[in-house]
């Protein structure tokens, strides 16, 4: 019983930078009607300036009431970047974009904070006092009920505001109806920035108190904005009081969670307690939220009625494609072996980056799990033949088997959210996955990867070893390259068609209307069902194809970071558009661009955060020149200029003008 | 006298494509001016030219005296110009007490002006806006624009969705307004016939063209024009009609 009353109260802790960060996701929800992911990489940063300046890592050491005022201040001046930088520019482009800005802008920060600080978490000086006090028999430190104190208070702070004041009220009616606000003579682009403002200074006092107490790290701190967007769905993405007890809430359930894991009733593997039970918990308390309250979440009004990027129609596919696939096939057999390596791997990621191009483009649905429903295929095949000996082609065929499913059930689980809101459950998806599957030691590869047989049939090595004439074994193997070629280009091909066909004609009248569609006879869930089917599908495929071309799976390679960059280099390259796939993959970790990256530009080391870097820069400034992803971009300027043409010509006889001259 | 609006050549559209073309208007102090024209015709693109939400292609627009071509929505509704658009403009989360505060810094807005005119809003001060019928939601609408004492009321469809029963009661409220506050009017309505009668006068809009100005009563008169302003077509010539009308004019007081 004192356990139980002492681990509650060491969750408080966490539980107030939880509340902290669903309160930041509240904010900028009704400041810019964005979700905001790097909520939780905000208190991070937080944490960082604080840590420098107290340490004196760049300049002199300050004194700690100068150091906390100077990192709010700095944490002011950072809203006021992110918001011209990030937000701003992109107030009139679809929902999605800005969401996409967001998940830049978490890429950027950690990218950065790791380069310049390491990976290593760093200790931060206590700012609050390290006295204990005696509850009820039980012994804790009181900075955990300042912390706590500081956050229900900055809470109830924020209600009164925004209840009270002339500025919450234009809040409120600006989050309504923008356009509304801006006939009122109110001006948005003020009032998302105050919001801002004051979203960051609230995540930066409680960084600096919280820094000592949880520690900070650029891995951990970011993540935490699951369980806060948790609590913010409970809140309704409106209510600061119910986000602050939700945070708090969660927080201790999870060191309850602990707690209980070192009982012996928990359950165990080869005697340690099952990992990943917390992110489990976390993604089913999401959907529980979503199931309460999904129906009734607010939706924004905004100047632009355009919600998802354009999909443009795709035409001359041979005719564009053809010289791709030619210059791979060559690629494949005449380069050395890193870029042979590199242009299978960028094969494989295009076939996972189509699975985007469903459920995102064609069906406007934010999918991140597709990374981690990949890594589950391929750890599937890698056990199914070192345990069961199931090998290729039955192996394949239940991992794709077993990714949709999963795929299909996540969705099914999130049907009463859509659109941008739908990457709450997926994020959340997809770090349980991770943390409960891959991290597994049994299950998963544990940290040191799982062995994959390679895949033969009659007796013939199809695998990255298999022989090939003229490079008298040098890994990897172009047949497999080649084979690997094959069959993303007839995935390419089917997903091209998809757009073209009744089903992606059902899937574009589901992403631009739900009700419409439904209307006019469209099975709505069906269709989603469907989708979420095809992409789970193809991520399973990609998933396996990745397992054989490197012949071993390893969970650091199927992480959310990874994910997220992949989903925001998608976006930003034309999600709606099978090309867009096509750029992303060859950019993805391991694929073409980042190993000349690597080997002419780059130092060496850490090339995936320098990649996650320069997709985050590159993202933001991406977005301001088309909101709607480069290729659709370029797409849509080609067909404007090609109706105008069209038009220019018989508009000099046009009607108006025959009238004129009797008149 | 300076007017409270005039446009000069005024262009405007969406995404590039121009839907109000080469349009002239003016709407002096104290006078209700209504707008008619078929579907299409560039009526409601022409309210959202003057108050900014669209960006204009070209031409200007001048508010008592000013040119504000360049100047922000949000700015252009802080030197009073008040646009009820056609879906009322109105926070469904809010209250009527609340919408009759919400202004931007120091900015007062004459509740009691509202209410003066609107006598039943008096009763539903704490009601939200999302729960309130459409004609209490018009009202509603009406009621803050005039609490913002604006310089320019713009209105658009006021009968959207309304009997016409309470669009004959709305109606008159607003004449009463500009003629107690000197506030010019420019009114979009599918009611030709009761726009007309509170206007002082009208323009016939078309194909995105405007039309010379008509004296609303006398427009009245003239069922071809009313006609014209209902049904449009292809074959819709302003110019033509404009002369048909003046000349029945003509014939008329020369007999």
């Amino acid at each position: 019983m004192q356990n139980i009353l002492l681990f509650s109260i060491l969750g408080l802790a966490s539980g107030a930078i939880i509340a902290t960060i669903a309160i930041g996701v509240v904010l900028s929800w009704r400041g810019s009607g964005t979700i905001n992911i790097a909520a939780g990489a905000v208190v991070m940063v937080a944490g960082y300036i604080f840590w420098c300046l107290r340490t004196g890592y760049f300049a002199p050491a300050l004194m700690m009431v100068p150091a906390v005022l100077l990192t709010l201040v700095l944490m002011a001046l950072l809203a006021v970047v992110v918001e011209v930088v990030a937000v701003k520019p992109l107030r009139t482009a679809s929902p999605l974009a800005r969401l996409v800005a967001s998940i830049g802008v978490l890429l950027l920060f950690q990218a950065a904070v790791q380069l310049v600080f390491g990976t290593a978490p760093v200790d931060s000086p206590a700012v609050l006092s390290a006295e204990v006090v005696e509850v009820v028999g039980v012994t804790v430190p009181i900075a955990h009920f300042i912390l706590a104190g500081v956050v229900v208070v900055l809470a109830l702070a924020l209600s009164m505001l925004y209840r009270f004041t002339r500025f919450g009220l234009a809040t409120r009616a600006a989050s309504e109806n923008e356009r509304s606000a801006i006939l009122a003579g109110l001006s948005p682009d003020s009032l998302s920035l105050a919001n801002s403002v004051i979203a960051y200074v609230v995540a930066g006092l409680v960084g600096v108190l919280a820094a000592s107490v949880v520690g900070v790290s650029a891995s951990t701190l970011p993540l935490l904005i699951v369980p806060a967007l948790a609590a913010a769905l409970l809140a309704n993405f409106t209510s600061f009081g119910i986000a602050c007890a939700a945070g708090l809430a969660i927080g201790i359930g999870e060191s309850l969670l602990f707690y209980a894991s070192t009982q012996s009733w928990f359950p165990t593997q080869d005697g340690f307690a099952l990992p990943g039970m917390q992110q489990v918990a976390e993604f089913f308390l999401i959907v529980i939220a979503l199931w309460w309250r999904g129906s009734s979440l607010p939706q924004r009004g905004e100047t632009a009625g355009r919600s998802l990027p354009p999909v443009p129609r795709q035409e001359r596919l041979v005719r564009r494609a053809a010289p791709v696939v030619l210059a791979c096939a060559v690629a494949l057999v005449v380069l050395p072996s890193d870029f042979r390596q590199a242009v299978t791997t960028g094969l494989v990621a295009t076939v996972l980056c189509l699975s985007f191009v469903v459920i995102m483009g064609y069906v406007g649905q934010l999918s991140v799990v597709q990374l981690a429903l990949a890594g589950l295929g391929a750890f599937t095949v890698s056990r199914l033949g070192t345990e069961f000996g199931i090998g290729f082609p039955l192996g394949p065929i239940i991992a794709i088997a077993l990714a949709t499913v999963l795929g299909v059930a996540i969705g099914a689980a999130a049907l009463r959210v859509r659109g941008i809101t739908l990457v709450v459950v997926t994020l959340a998806a997809a770090i349980a996955i991770e943390q409960f599957v891959f991290a597994n030691a049994r299950w998963g590869g544990g940290q040191t990867g799982a062995p994959v047989e390679s895949p033969t049939l009659f007796g013939v090595n199809l695998g990255a070893d298999a022989s090939f004439p003229g490079l008298n074994g040098t890994l990897p193997s172009p047949l497999f390259g080649l084979l690997a070629l094959v069959g993303t280009v007839v995935l390419y091909a089917f997903v091209a068609n998809l757009r073209r066909g009744d089903l992606g004609r059902r899937m574009l009248a589901v992403r631009s209307n739900e009700r419409a569609a439904a209307a006019v006879g469209v099975n709505v869930r069906a269709v989603k069902i469907v989708a979420f089917g095809i992409a789970s599908a193809l991520a399973g495929t990609a998933g396996v194809m990745y397992a054989y071309n490197y012949s071993t799976v390893s969970a650091g390679s199927y992480g959310i970071a990874i994910a997220l960059t992949l989903v925001a280099s998608v976006y930003v390259l034309g999600v709606t558009l099978v090309q867009g796939a096509v750029l992303a993959g060859f950019g993805a970790i391991g694929a073409v661009v980042p190993l000349i990256l690597q080997k002419w530009v780059l130092p060496q080391d850490q090339i995936s955060i320098w990649v996650q870097l320069i997709i985050g820069v590159g993202l933001l400034v991406q977005l301001k020149l088309f909101p709607d992803g480069l290729l659709v971009g370029m797409e849509l300027k080609k067909e404007r200029r090609a109706e105008h043409k069209a038009q220019s010509e018989p508009s000099v006889v046009s009607p108006r003008v025959e009238e004129g001259v009797p008149a | 006298m300076t007017q409270a609006l005039e446009l000069r050549g005024l262009s405007a559209g969406y995404h590039g494509s121009t839907v109000v073309r080469d349009l002239d208007l003016r709407v002096g102090r104290g006078e209700v001016v209504t707008l008619l024209g078929p579907n299409g015709a560039g009526k409601t693109t022409t309210l959202c030219a003057i108050s900014g939400v669209i960006k204009t292609h070209g031409g200007s627009v001048t508010l008592g005296g000013e040119d504000i071509s360049s100047v922000s929505p949000t700015r252009r509704a802080r030197r009073g110009i008040a646009h009820v658009p056609e879906d009322r403009g109105l926070f469904f989360g809010l209250t009527v007490a609340e919408h009759l505060k919400l202004g931007r810094r120091g900015e007062h807005l004459d509740a009691e002006l509202a209410y003066k005119y609107f006598p039943a809003l008096a009763a539903i001060t704490n009601r939200r806006a999302g729960v309130m019928s459409g004609g209490e939601q018009q009202m509603l609408a009406l009621g803050r624009a005039l609490a913002r004492q604006p310089g320019l009321l713009l209105l658009d469809e006021l009968s959207l969705g309304l009997a016409p029963v309470i669009v004959e009661r709305l109606l008159p409220v607003i004449r009463q307004f500009a003629d107690e506050t000197g506030c010019g009017v420019l009114l979009v309505e599918q009611h030709v016939q009761l726009a007309l009668g509170i206007a002082d006068r009208a323009y016939l809009m078309g194909h995105g063209e405007g039309s010379t100005s008509y004296d609303a009563s006398e427009l009245l008169n003239d069922t071809r024009l009313i006609e014209a302003s209902y049904l449009g077509g292809d074959d819709l010539d302003l110019e033509s009609l404009a002369t048909d009308h003046n000349q029945k004019i003509y014939e008329r007081e020369t007999q």
